[in-house]
């Protein structure tokens, strides 16, 4: 299988002696544990791995089946690992009952066969096979097998199934992983190998994932990625998520999103959950979405992005261009919104009428006709409707009761209102009233 | 219209939380013909209707409880299927992977693509009986039946001709209308259904067998899961999607009901005993006359290409879920070799068996039920450990009282199984 691996020059794979002394998982589960005098104490069951700042998690204990009892054997105690065993240093081994510890997983029950991101080709897989190597001297996960060949090659046998294909191993930092025996796992390497990839991309795979694995790849991100991921997926799926995460992480990331599109789904929420996040929230940005939340998208309210550049009328052109170069990450910066002393809205500004005048210049001179349309926050949809066509502009303002602008509604927010309101009156049509 | 709908009309949007656009969509899908519906109208294919039929017109009304456990268990099934695929999002076959490792994965692929080739080839013998019907020969129909479905569904457009395959299916409500028209024994069928009894014969265990296995195929268990997952359902649309597959479970009980009563107030009274799919057809007389015939072809002829469209891509699709995302038409051949392997085997294979000089149908149709039954049991205990699966389900998982109930039903096909293995062995 040609492909590509990221980073190969880094890759701990690329060296010799990792290559040559890799050893699968998938092959060792049910070999012989062995003391120092090479007697049978056991058969391997599981793999135990920490989760930690490392990018390669060590091995921290093993799984091992005892006559009828299963037990931990603490990682410090193994003097060799090979293909064929496992050799432990002392006779006399402390063998205590295994229980799953957070921030611990098991090689084959949580990751073999699970789903794992593949930040490379960019989707989901399983992983086929792990593999084990001696590195910075302790016996880590170094590697991932994602073939399709290697996961027939486990369906048979002894010898066959043992044989390493190092040719399909791809290296550990290049995937994700989402298992999380416990709860919580943050995996250093997976968390930088997910932070390479655009937010849209990080998207997509979410939405290919089982629902823990959702959850599980959210925490793996740190919180002002999550968010931007968040803002690119499917509302449905967002809000299936969002019902997933604790209240605290909704929170968390809700806050960080657009509030705009953030009060879209908490109003979808039942009122419960909606006041669980709100109330673990700033206090601050948690006023802003219930006052978003209030209005329902059939009023200006509802359907506006609250994004909007302010600026004061005796601002100079230069600060005002600073402003929306220093937003130009957001998609709504076409131009300015300039109000007066006490906040109320005076014009919106262009981007091209900035460029065109002198940097030192003060806004107030650029105030002038065409004035912006704009409407009040309660104003009912069909009004928004009647402005936009009779100005054939590409967005209006929305004002407070006290003239001060509070959003913008884009002609493709109205389109977005219009396409939902579509849907629910062919159905209450169609059914006679179902709702 | 009312005060109280107008009423109703003005709220709607205060009731919006449960009612977004993509739910309606879901919603009226699921009415009108959801995945439910359409594995229950598969389920009356060829090879149903026959099994049915064969079960009327050998036992009259004394085995319709063997239909009623068949339903029961469908209904449960279809349902935890349903569940599995909302809760876990994930597919089947890709989920015993996980659960259970590389060989059971494997198993349960291989366990899938068996029956459906099975099943796929009663698909093709539904055809070329109707075929015969006409006239036509089945080195004719067969090809020409397995390019088109092939083609309609790797082309995409198979969504278009879907309803007309639905329609056409349809025709066995005529077996409803039939039942009514040759005035059975309400009493004794009612009887039937209630008391179990049966003769301890090979052909009975048999034709109990494969009535389990044609009812509750293997691969619309498989279907309903990944139709869950592929179209994103929440845990909101889960209860939309539970109506929809009672529905349609109840459905292929109730016509599969009527198919026995029909063939026993007719056939079996007669004591004409179903050599071919001609036979089938003359129990339709009392409401058709000598229509009975093209009717009868019809609705086995939408019905197997219904069946026959849906069953190759639901299985490629499960299959393919082994690499962890199941493959879908978006992705080129290259992209998604075991999805095309897949559709290609059962397609092909199928075809194949059924062309091969003298086969008989009726006996083929028949027996790969049987087949359906066999592989069906590693099919449902795996699905049995997944539903009480705490890690996997979270609330959704089953209680003690529906585990016990899922084991009695696993228990039963186990012991017709077996009973059968055992008079074919001795």
């Amino acid at each position: 299988m040609a492909r590509k691996i990221v980073g190969r020059r880094d890759s701990v794979l690329a060296r010799k002696n990792i290559r040559e002394s890799l050893v699968s998982v998938a092959g060792l589960i049910g070999r012989p544990v062995r003391d120092n005098d090479g007697l049978d104490i056991g058969k391997l069951v599981d793999v135990v791995v920490r989760h930690g700042e490392e990018t390669y998690p060590p091995v921290s204990g093993l799984i091992v089946k005892v006559g009828q009892r299963i037990l931990f054997v603490n990682g410090a105690r193994i003097s060799q690992l090979t293909k064929d065993e496992i050799r432990l240093s002392s006779t006399k081994i402390n063998l205590e009952v295994f229980q799953r510890r957070p921030g611990e997983s098991l090689l084959d029950a949580d990751v073999i066969d699970h789903q794992i991101v593949d930040v490379d080709g960019l989707r989901v897989v399983r992983s086929s096979d792990l593999y084990l190597a001696p590195f910075d001297k302790e016996i880590r996960v170094v590697g991932v097998d994602i073939s399709f060949v290697s996961f027939l090659r486990r369906v048979f046998p002894g010898a066959i199934r043992r044989r390493p294909t190092p040719e399909h191993v791809v290296d550990w930092a290049s995937v994700a992983s989402l298992a999380d025996g416990t709860g919580v796992v943050r995996t250093a390497g997976s968390r930088a190998a997910l932070s390479q990839l655009r937010p849209a991309d990080l998207a997509d795979l979410i939405e290919d994932l089982a629902g823990r694995e959702q959850g599980a790849l959210i925490e793996l991100l740190d919180p002002e990625l999550a968010a931007d991921v968040l803002e690119e997926m499917e509302e449905e799926e967002l809000q299936g998520l969002i019902r997933g995460l604790s209240a605290e992480r909704s929170a968390e990331l809700l806050a960080r999103m657009e509030p705009d599109e953030s009060a879209e789904v908490l109003r979808d929420l039942d009122v419960e959950h909606r006041e669980s996040i709100l109330s673990v929230m700033d206090p601050a940005i948690a006023k802003q979405l219930r006052h978003l939340v209030s209005f329902d998208e059939t009023h200006a309210g509802g359907i506006m992005t609250t994004h909007i550049l302010i600026v004061r009328e005796n601002d100079t052109v230069a600060s005002a261009l600073d402003l929306l170069v220093q937003n130009r990450e957001r998609d709504i910066s076409d131009g300015v919104v300039v109000v007066d002393g006490r906040g109320k809205l005076l014009d919106h500004i262009q981007v091209i009428e900035l460029v065109a005048a002198k940097p030192s210049a003060l806004l107030s001179t650029l105030i002038g006709p065409p004035y912006p349309t704009a409407v009040r926050l309660e104003a009912p949809l069909d009004e928004v409707i009647d402005e936009f066509s009779d100005n054939r502009g590409s967005s209006i303002i929305v004002i407070d009761e006290k003239n001060k602008p509070v959003g913008r509604i884009l002609a493709d927010d109205l389109v977005d209102a219009l396409s939902h309101l579509a849907d629910r009156r062919i159905f209450t049509q169609g059914t006679g009233g179902l709702s | 219209m009312t005060e109280v709908k107008k009423g109703a009309k003005k709220k709607a949007p205060a009731v919006k939380s449960s009612l977004s656009p993509k739910r309606i969509r879901i919603a009226a899908l699921l009415a009108v013909m959801g995945p439910g519906v359409i594995a229950g109208l598969s389920d009356d294919d060829p090879a149903g209707i026959t099994t049915y039929s064969v079960l009327g017109a050998k036992y009259g009304y004394r085995m319709l409880w063997v239909l009623v456990i068949s339903t029961v268990a469908l209904v449960l099934f279809q349902d935890l299927g349903a569940r599995i695929g909302v809760v876990t999002r994930q597919g089947l076959i890709g989920l015993v992977r996980q659960k259970y490792g590389a060989r059971s994965g494997v198993l349960s692929a291989s366990a899938l693509i068996l029956a459906n080739i099975g099943t796929m080839t009663a698909e093709f013998a539904g055809i070329a009986a109707a075929g015969q019907l006409f006239g036509y020969s089945r080195y004719i129909t067969v090809p020409i039946a397995a390019l088109t479905v092939s083609f309609l569904v790797l082309r995409g457009s198979f969504s278009r001709v879907e309803k007309v395959f639905f329609v056409l299916s349809a025709v066995f409500f005529a077996y409803v209308i039939a039942g009514f028209l040759s005035r059975p024994d309400w009493g004794q069928a009612l009887r039937g259904m209630v008391v179990p009894s049966m003769p301890f014969t090979h052909d009975a265990v048999f034709i109990a067998t494969a009535t389990l296995g044609t009812t509750l195929a293997p691969w619309g268990l498989a279907f309903i899961q990944s139709y869950a997952v592929d179209k994103r359902l929440t845990k909101d649309d889960l209860k939309l999607l539970r109506v929809d597959v009672w529905t349609g479970s109840l459905l292929t009980g109730v016509i599969g009901f009527f198919v026995v009563v029909t063939c026993a107030a007719t056939l079996n009274k007669q004591h004409i005993s179903i050599q071919d799919a001609s036979d089938a057809a003359a129990a339709l007389k009392p409401l058709a006359g000598t229509l009975a015939k093209d009717l009868f072809a019809f609705g086995l002829i939408g019905a197997a290409l219904l069946a026959a469209s849906i069953l190759p891509l639901s299985t490629a699709y499960s299959v393919s879920d082994l690499t962890g995302r199941p493959a879908a038409l978006d992705d080129g051949p290259r992209e998604a070799p075991l999805f095309y392997g897949t559709f290609a085997a059962i397609t092909v294979t199928s075809a194949i068996l059924i062309l091969i000089p003298g086969a008989p149908l009726i006996t083929i149709l028949v027996l790969t039920q049987i087949l359906n039954a066999v592989l069906l049991l590693p099919l449902l205990l795996y699905m049995f450990g997944i539903a009480r699966d705490r890690r996997l389900m979270g609330d959704y998982a089953a209680t003690k009282t529906m585990s016990a109930i899922y084991a009695v039903i696993i228990s039963l096909v186990a012991v017709c199984v077996g009973c059968m293995l055992w008079f074919t062995i001795r």
